[in-house]
């Protein structure tokens, strides 16, 4: 059960981290290099997220329908269907085979 | 199709589906919140200054599994690392104003940061980080306002298989940016590395090691220097 006291130390904790990021590069000092780095970043962090989120549960290794969702998805995605029916899609299929086992 | 901002490259229909997406999960969210008794106005205030799940779930999951306030806030506050890492990530092409930074760190998420970092223009990034994060926070607030209202309806959102939209949406965003070898290895060496490391290290700490294949960015193409 959350609290305001909890709350407050999270907002605090949380934004911390994220202001704590913008303010540690300063951009009129890096290097081109830095930047090459900086730009993937997103990309490994969004696949960790990806994965994380289809394949765990609590810090635990999972399989189960959301599995069956995200194949969907990357499927949809290679085929270019819009974003919104590969979001759809995937909750679809994997409300569908949670209804099924 | 619709660009907004004009010119960049954001589309009407991925704000649209990030929207719906952020506003779908954030019902699912308070549900968790209320489900584990805390009060509407508390989840309100957590959804709004907090500014994410993963922070206000993982104290949620660590206090309902018997563990300490103290246990849950750190956990909480572990899961975000990601955002900081995202944060200095799209740092260097957003204002060079320091408030300005400061200012958009709070909607610093990971749809806005990697929709505005495919922009070429340093000013496009900027405006489609805007956009976004008001396309993303809005709905975001919305969502967990309206879960507090009609939480007995969606008494069952994995039925509905709402926990897959996230990755459905991560996956779509994902997608268009593997068009070279070497965003295709950064993306499976992150995918990889979280997987490795999530019953290894605690709460968001894979996610700064899976920030580590960005690194590829500097091997040498076709013989040139990166």
């Amino acid at each position: 059960m959350l609290t305001w006291g909890v709350v407050a130390v999270l907002a605090v904790g949380v934004y911390g981290q994220r202001a704590l990021g913008m303010a540690l590069v300063d951009p009129d000092r890096l290097g081109h290099r830095s930047r090459q780095v900086l730009a993937m970043v997103p990309l490994s962090i969004l696949c960790a997220v990806t994965a994380l989120q289809t394949l765990s549960t609590r810090g635990e290794l999972v399989v189960d329908a959301r599995v069956a969702g995200i194949v969907v998805a990357a499927v949809l995605s290679w085929k270019r269907v819009p974003m919104f029916a590969v979001v759809v899609g995937a909750a679809a299929v994997t409300a569908a085979v949670r209804l099924l086992s | 199709m619709r660009q907004i901002p004009t010119g960049t490259s954001l589309t009407l229909g991925e704000a649209w589906t990030i929207a719906f997406t952020y506003f779908t999960v954030a019902i699912t969210v308070s549900l968790v919140h209320s489900t584990a008794g805390t009060p509407p106005w508390i989840i309100v205030a957590a959804t709004l200054l907090v500014n994410s799940a993963t922070a206000t779930l993982a104290y949620a999951a660590v206090t309902a599994a018997g563990g300490s306030a103290t246990a849950g806030v750190v956990a909480g506050c572990l899961t975000a690392t990601r955002f900081g890492v995202l944060a200095a990530a799209l740092a260097p092409r957003l204002w060079p104003e320091r408030w300005k930074r400061a200012v958009a760190a709070f909607a610093a998420f990971d749809p806005n940061i990697a929709l505005a970092n495919r922009e070429q223009k340093d000013t496009d990034v900027r405006r489609v980080y805007v956009a976004m994060s008001l396309w993303l926070v809005l709905p975001w607030w919305l969502g967990a306002s309206l879960g507090v209202v009609i939480g007995d309806w969606v008494s069952n959102p994995k039925a509905l298989g709402m926990d897959a939209m996230f990755p459905a949406l991560f996956i779509a965003i994902i997608r268009p940016q593997l068009t070279t070898t070497n965003a295709r290895l950064i993306a499976i060496l992150g995918a990889g590395i979280a997987l490795a490391l999530v019953e290894v290290l605690q709460g968001g700490l894979p996610f700064l090691v899976a920030a580590l294949p960005a690194l590829l960015a500097l091997r040498n193409r076709n013989g040139e220097r990166a």
